[in-house]
């Protein structure tokens, strides 16, 4: 991998975290909320996994697993919680929940 | 040192460790124990102490006389101080051992105590009989005589004072034994406070003696051995120049704390009035506590700390005075009271107002030989009382009574005896001790003829109340249902009243002094090593016109009585129409309730009630509420901020991040 690639790799990362975040800000469905979460942790990823190539060290793709590893735990519970909200109400939106603040 | 010490040792264990073991076994056991346990249990310990005292007496008296006071560790409390650092000037250990010193007066208290202790114990067996709590009052009683014991035997000055707290919540517990009755909590509270007032004082000297008392080298001394302290206030050593910054002036005041002590613990002016209250606990209780024993131990304190007595004549001075006072106004209220047992209260009071007199004017021999005769005559006279109260079934109005007589043919012998014993009547035990007590104050005393003229009128309202009571109770007709049909109680009653009234009868024989004559000097010899020998007496002559002058006015009291109940030559309300204001002042008790209610009593309530209303609410209320209202409105203003919208919360987290991330990179670049 040429190092003027990395640029592109970088702008790549950010314009994915920045599409992640705005679903999570925008979106009111949370699975998809939590799909734009997987989104904004893969690009963190992948800058990890660009600046461990840069430096020549393994670091950033250990991390970069260490990460995957984390992300499936909380799909695990993210998606129990959402099982659990859908079986209460039947339905799935996030501004629904803003009753669990009484 | 003297006495075997392992021998003292196991016989002072034995001593207090027996009436304890009674209070522990009765009062754990509770109900499981059954009453015919307890009656042997709870007179068995009290006696079985009394043959320990004794044997401890016979020992004591084999020693020589300079060498009859013991003193054994029992158990090492408190050790302070690196034991290395002794002699070091101005570094020494502080010890607090609970230790007991055997000396002839800690054992004629112990006498007193576990003797005339074991008899009311008896006698309680028979008087409880009935009595739902009875189990309870044996446990109360155990406890007061190992309260009673560990003050007069201590060593040391705290134990000194917890025996002398302990013996008041024992007081407490019995007057207010009867817990249904309000009058009686109330008593059982009125007297505890004001114990509270002399247990306050006695701390305090006990804190100015140990801060302030040096050795003769003039090094502070800061222990609370009572044979140490008492050793270096004794004549001859370095006392009154070692008093601190304060010199004669502290000795004077630590006189005087401790006269405060004494007379809360005997009833005595200003803090005399729980006293007749106190009757209202069971009979044996006033003959125990508040007759033979308690009321006792402030002319015991007195005496144990005579030396510093003796440094401090301007507090001596205040003693004999509020003794003698006492004597005098309880002599008189005496006179008019109406309820059997507080006649025999105001009597108490008055007799050992005479005892805290003849210890401020130096006579300590005197004193004690009157508190012994005194704890026989006047524990008679209160079981005989108690006798008459049963067979009335609790009536203890005089008015009710009259011609008991024939009804009671062994109680009022007894109560006879106890009333000439009381009045000094010649042979009897209360005659020998008075006489004593007297002739020392027409010889010792700083105002001599005075001081005796007083003494000697006590003689008569002495022997003129008393003998009122005889007359109202046992003579004339009966004057209601239950006098008519009365009728004598259980030997376990009588038999302890007829041996109070052998001892009443011939205690008076251990000491015969009078006016220089002393043919038996038994009871004064046994008290010299601790409190010396007093033999000084006015000339031969007016001694014996003293003596013969105070039998006399005795004898005139009985005769007043039979003028003015028996042949009715008096009119009965002779001095109520002539000295009206006397007679009221009589009845009403020199009206010190009424000053106590509303010099201290109304005042103090009326400040606790204005704390209630203003302090309580707007200070402490008010503080709670006040950091309340403050928590829970801005509690209010925060909440707005929780909306509950989870993607509200993601962007002022994204924001924050943003900044944050921006202000890290300006920093970096």
């Amino acid at each position: 991998m040429s190092p003027q690639l990395f640029p592109g790799f970088i702008g790549l990362s950010a314009a994915m975290f920045a599409i992640g975040a705005m679903g999570v800000l925008l979106r009111r469905n949370p699975l998809v909320v939590f799909m734009s979460i997987e989104l904004m942790l893969n690009a963190a990823n992948l800058v990890l996994v660009t600046y461990g190539r840069y430096t020549h060290t393994m670091d950033g793709q250990v991390f970069a697993i260490v990460v995957i590893t984390v992300a499936a735990c909380e799909v695990v519970v993210g998606l129990a919680l959402i099982t659990g909200v859908f079986r209460r109400g039947r339905r799935l939106d996030l501004d629904d929940l803003s009753e669990l603040r009484q | 040192m003297t006495i075997g010490t392992s021998f003292a040792t196991v016989l002072s264990t034995l001593v207090l460790g027996l009436p304890l073991l009674g209070f522990l076994g009765i009062s754990l056991a509770g109900s499981h124990l059954s009453r015919r346990i307890v009656r042997w249990l709870g007179p068995g310990v009290v006696l079985a102490a009394f043959v320990c005292v004794l044997v401890l007496l016979v020992a004591t008296l084999t020693r020589p006389a300079a060498d009859r006071s013991t003193t054994v560790v029992l158990w090492q409390w408190l050790q302070l101080g690196v034991p290395r650092w002794h002699g070091i000037a101005g570094t020494q250990g502080f010890n607090a051992d609970f230790a007991v010193t055997i000396d002839p007066l800690a054992l004629v208290m112990a006498i007193i105590i576990t003797g005339v202790g074991g008899v009311i114990h008896v006698y309680s067996v028979g008087y409880m009989a009935d009595d739902r709590g009875f189990n309870r009052f044996f446990a109360y009683m155990n406890l007061f005589v190992t309260s009673m014991l560990v003050l007069v035997l201590s060593a040391n000055l705290i134990f000194l004072i917890i025996g002398w707290s302990m013996v008041a919540f024992a007081s407490y517990a019995l007057i207010a034994f009867w817990y249904q009755r309000p009058s009686a909590v109330a008593a059982g509270r009125k007297a505890y406070i004001t114990q509270v007032i002399g247990d306050l004082a006695l701390v305090l000297a006990a804190f100015l003696i140990f801060l302030n008392l040096r050795a003769p080298g003039g090094r502070l001394l800061h222990t609370v051995s009572l044979p140490a302290i008492l050793a270096d206030v004794g004549p001859g050593h370095h006392f009154s120049g070692g008093l601190g910054p304060l010199g004669g002036g502290l000795v004077t005041l630590v006189g005087l704390l401790l006269l405060v002590g004494a007379a809360a613990k005997s009833a005595q002016w200003p803090l005399h009035s729980w006293l007749p209250d106190a009757m209202e606990g069971p009979t044996p209780v006033s003959a125990l506590i508040h007759a033979a024993t308690m009321v006792t131990a402030g002319v015991y304190l007195v005496v144990r700390f005579h030396p510093i007595f003796q440094q401090a004549p301007v507090a001596a001075g205040v003693v004999a005075a509020i003794g003698l006072g006492t004597a005098v106004m309880a002599a008189v209220i005496g006179c008019t009271q109406h309820d059997i047992k507080r006649v025999i209260a105001y009597s108490t009071m008055s007799q050992i107002g005479l005892m805290i007199f003849s210890a401020g004017i130096g006579a300590y021999s005197a004193a004690i030989f009157q508190l012994f005769t005194h704890a026989f005559f006047k524990a008679l006279l209160f079981l005989a009382a108690g006798n008459v109260i049963h067979a009335l079934h609790d009536q203890q109005d005089l008015r009710t009574m009259g011609g008991l007589r024939r009804r009671l043919p062994l109680t009022y012998p007894a109560f006879l005896v106890g009333a000439l014993a009381l009045s000094g009547i010649p042979i009897f035990a209360g005659w020998f001790s008075k006489e004593e007590l007297l002739a020392n104050a027409l010889a010792l005393g700083p105002a001599t003829p005075w001081l005796w003229v007083i003494g000697v009128s006590v003689n008569l309202l002495t022997s003129f109340y008393i003998f009122r009571v005889v007359w109202l109770t046992f003579h004339g007709a009966p004057r209601s249902t239950q006098a008519e049909a009365a009728h004598e109680a259980p030997p376990v009653m009588t038999v302890p009243v007829v041996v109070l009234a052998v001892c009443a009868t011939l205690a008076g024989f251990l000491e015969i002094d009078f006016a220089g004559w002393h043919p038996v000097t038994a009871f004064s010899t046994l008290l010299q090593p601790v409190v010396g020998l007093v033999r000084a007496h006015a000339s031969a002559g007016a001694g014996l016109a003293a003596l013969l002058a105070g039998t006399l006015l005795s004898l005139t009291g009985i005769g007043v009585v039979a003028l003015v109940y028996a042949w009715r030559v008096l009119p009965v309300d002779l001095v109520s129409r002539r000295l009206a204001w006397l007679y009221r002042l009589s009845l009403e008790k020199f009206y010190w309730d009424q000053i106590y209610e509303m010099g201290l009593a109304r005042p103090v309530m009326a400040l606790a009630h204005a704390c209630s209303r203003v302090v309580e609410p707007r200070m402490f209320d008010g503080t709670v509420r006040g950091v309340r209202d403050a928590v829970a409105g801005l509690s209010q203003d925060f909440r707005t901020f929780q909306t509950g919208y989870l993607r509200e919360y993601a962007t002022v987290f994204f924001a924050f991040a943003v900044v944050g991330l921006l202000v890290l990179g300006l920093r970096l670049a």
